[in-house]
């Protein structure tokens, strides 16, 4: 009994088999099919030019990778097409349109994104002006009414007693008096 | 007869398949075509008679490729296609029942006929009622633009006629006009490379070197009301540049009002060239299109930026059950390609070529053809067809409806990532090639590919006329996503030529085919040799026609 089942195992291993290289063939057939018409009609008569193309693209990618060959000395500049040259910066002189103060060439777009207000800088700026403005108001609030002198005499005050390490009335007098004079 | 298409190279046909039409004329196209079945993606095949399986008349095999005579209407196999001419006189001609193909069993070949194709087209056009009503109505669009492009051509032909001032302050005549550098003002690289670029598009340059007539009246209007032109900026630049004046310019003019302009980019980070070049053209847009056009669409607008970028873009979604197509238009100023890392192994033959030649080099064309691909579109995109009247699966494809006459293609090497939250930059090279055929890239070359490249023309989208062409400028990024430079290359006279900011400097094409291209700019082929043979016969001062370059034909 064990034959009959070699045998089916065998015949359903070819028949697949078959039918797997039947499919291929008929894959391979349609994409020849499809390339001989493309071929016969010239739809692709560039074909010859890309390849062409791509030949001198990689012959210069050869030709600029090779550092014996490079037309400019290490990237750097000596002169220009008009015998100028130029420094690393900007440095013509000319007017801020929004403010009228003299910029130098290279300088003028942080100046100009401070000048009209706009940009990171100028938000950073604000944010700053904010923080500060914040910070004295919070100090002022222990001592209602206060000027700014005697926000100077408090911390002075109060770093006296620290060094003391007394809080005795006559020591509070004594400094007193010191910052009086 | 149909007009014959002009993409296409009409074979001879051999004797036996023109005997066949002279004694038989199209009844046995006709036959076929009953037999024909469409399915909804294009391709098509020939109905399998009565029993399911079909058999060669001579040996009764039902293996391998099948071909029915258009006489006798049996079936052949390969083998017995060769033969059945042979016993039966003047039987040669055969249909390939799997992809409806014409073959002559004595030439052993396969055959293309203009007449054949239409039959099969028309199967098609059958099948899909809607589409063909959608024809219609795009002909008599296209019939409007093809106006507009003529139009358009010679109108900036015109233009290049105006002469370019050969006033020449430093007398450094051996090279052209045009070329002068652009101080760095600061981070702002990628609007010097950019302005480089538009300074050097022959339409484009055309137009503010001749001296609009807004302009004038614009100009007075800015002297009382001390109000900042984005249109006498870009003109006063051009008037600089062209000046003959070769020390170094600043923008500093043009900066202010771009700024005032586009506040959301009045920054003094550095910024994006793409980014600058499109925010540019719709500023050029908005200025000049509302007093020009009248608040009229962008398909008709007369502002400089459209007549010379302006292109559309027509995408189909087709249904994947019964082939329904619905088609929208989209205008673009320039077109945005992906970088063909993966090299299919499904394109077809010639891309297999290519992809063993040169490893895993990407191509500009390779990144059209990605850009122009049928995509499937994901399970939540399901198109609800209007025929089936339900949701469907379908396919998406892009292609070209209208060639501008400067293409800009922007290479999009700035990649985020949603997923790992982090950007980076792709530093792939990319061939791209100094001409370019357009052609297969238009809606009438992609729909005829959908249908298996048969010669027919379609009603609604022929091909254009303007579809070669020519490099004339690149603008390419070094360095990371964080700090990096923009350096443009413009080809004047042949020539190239390296602006790095202030520096202008002679390069050769290798420097330039080696370069990390970020934007390609192309004119097309007709305008470039016009602008050329204007360009070499501007006047001279008697002292620079001893240094002048003989300008070279493409």
């Amino acid at each position: 009994m064990s034959v009959p089942n070699e045998e089916n195992l065998s015949s359903h291993s070819q028949l697949s088999s078959h039918f797997f290289l039947d499919l291929l063939d008929s894959i391979i057939v349609d994409v020849a099919s499809e390339c001989h018409r493309v071929a016969r009609l010239g739809l692709d008569s560039n074909l010859e030019e890309e390849d062409e193309e791509l030949k001198l693209s990689a012959q210069a990618r050869v030709r600029v990778a090779d550092p014996s060959n490079s037309n400019e000395a290490n990237g750097k500049y000596v002169v220009d097409i008009f015998g100028q040259t130029h420094p690393p910066v900007a440095n013509e002189i000319f007017d801020c349109m929004n403010c009228g103060r003299s910029i130098m060439a290279g300088r003028f777009a942080p100046h100009l994104e401070k000048c009209m207000g706009k940009g990171r800088k100028a938000r950073l700026k604000v944010t700053r002006s904010s923080t500060a403005a914040q910070n004295r108001y919070s100090r002022g609030s222990p001592s209602p009414g206060s000027t700014y002198s005697p926000y100077s005499n408090y911390s002075t005050n109060s770093m006296n007693r620290l060094a003391n390490g007394t809080s005795t009335f006559a020591g509070e007098e004594h400094s007193n008096g010191t910052l009086e004079s | 007869m149909l007009p014959r298409n002009p993409s296409y190279t009409n074979p001879e046909p051999c004797q036996h398949l023109a005997e066949y039409k002279l004694k038989h004329g199209f009844n046995g196209y006709k036959a076929i075509q009953k037999l024909l079945v469409t399915s909804p993606i294009g391709k098509t095949s020939v109905k399998k008679p009565n029993t399911k399986v079909p058999r060669c008349g001579f040996c009764n095999g039902c293996e391998g490729r099948f071909y029915l005579c258009l006489i006798c209407s049996s079936f052949s196999c390969l083998d017995h296609t060769l033969l059945h001419p042979q016993s039966e006189s003047g039987h040669a001609v055969f249909v390939d029942i799997e992809r409806t193909e014409l073959y002559c069993g004595v030439c052993r070949d396969q055959l293309y006929d203009p007449d054949f194709d239409q039959v099969v087209m028309s199967k098609h056009s059958m099948g899909v009622a809607g589409g063909a009503t959608g024809n219609e109505s795009i002909g008599q669009r296209l019939i409007k633009r093809r106006r507009l492009v003529s139009g358009i051509v010679g109108l900036d032909l015109q233009k290049s006629k105006c002469r370019v001032s050969t006033k020449d302050l430093r007398g450094k005549s051996c090279y052209p006009l045009g070329l002068r550098g652009l101080n760095n003002l600061g981070s702002t690289c990628y609007m010097n490379s950019v302005l480089q670029v538009l300074l050097h598009a022959p339409p484009f340059r055309d137009y503010f070197l001749s001296g609009g007539q807004r302009l004038e009246a614009c100009h007075h209007r800015r002297a009382t009301d001390l109000m900042c032109c984005l249109l006498c900026d870009v003109n006063a630049i051009f008037s600089a540049v062209y000046s003959g004046d070769r020390s170094p310019y600043s923008p500093a003019q043009f900066l202010y009002s771009w700024w005032q302009h586009s506040a959301n980019l009045a920054c003094y980070e550095q910024q994006d060239a793409h980014e600058f070049f499109i925010s540019m053209l719709d500023a050029i847009h908005e200025k000049e299109g509302k007093t020009r056009n009248g608040s009229k669409g962008n398909g008709d607008c007369q502002c400089i930026a459209h007549k010379v970028f302006y292109g559309l873009l027509r995408s189909d979604v087709t249904c994947m059950a019964c082939g329904f197509t619905s088609t929208t238009y989209d205008p673009c100023v320039d077109i945005s390609l992906n970088l063909d890392t993966d090299v299919s192994s499904t394109e077809k033959g010639k891309k297999l070529t290519k992809q063993n030649e040169d490893g895993s080099m990407s191509t500009l064309s390779g990144c059209l053809d990605l850009f122009t691909r049928p995509e499937k579109l994901g399970s939540d995109q399901k198109l609800y067809c209007q025929n089936c009247r339900e949701r469907q699966d379908s396919l998406k494809q892009m292609s070209i409806r209208k060639l501008p006459l400067v293409l800009s293609l922007h290479v999009k090497r700035f990649e985020h990532s949603f997923v790992k939250k982090c950007s980076r930059k792709i530093d792939r090279y990319l061939h791209f090639p100094f001409s370019l055929d357009m052609t297969p890239y238009l809606s009438s070359s992609i729909l005829r590919a959908r249908y298996g490249n048969r010669n027919f023309t379609f009603g609604g989208d022929q091909s254009d006329m303007f579809s070669e062409f020519e490099i004339f400028a690149v603008v390419t990024h070094s360095g990371t996503l964080e700090s990096g430079h923009y350096v443009s290359f413009v080809r004047v006279r042949n020539q190239w030529y390296r602006c790095n900011d202030a520096w202008i400097t002679v390069v050769d094409e290798a420097t330039v085919r080696a370069s990390q291209c970020y934007m390609i700019f192309y004119v097309q082929k007709t305008l470039h040799n016009k602008a050329n043979e204007d360009l070499s016969h501007v006047p001279n001062s008697p002292g620079r026609d001893l240094f002048l370059p003989i300008a070279g034909c493409c």
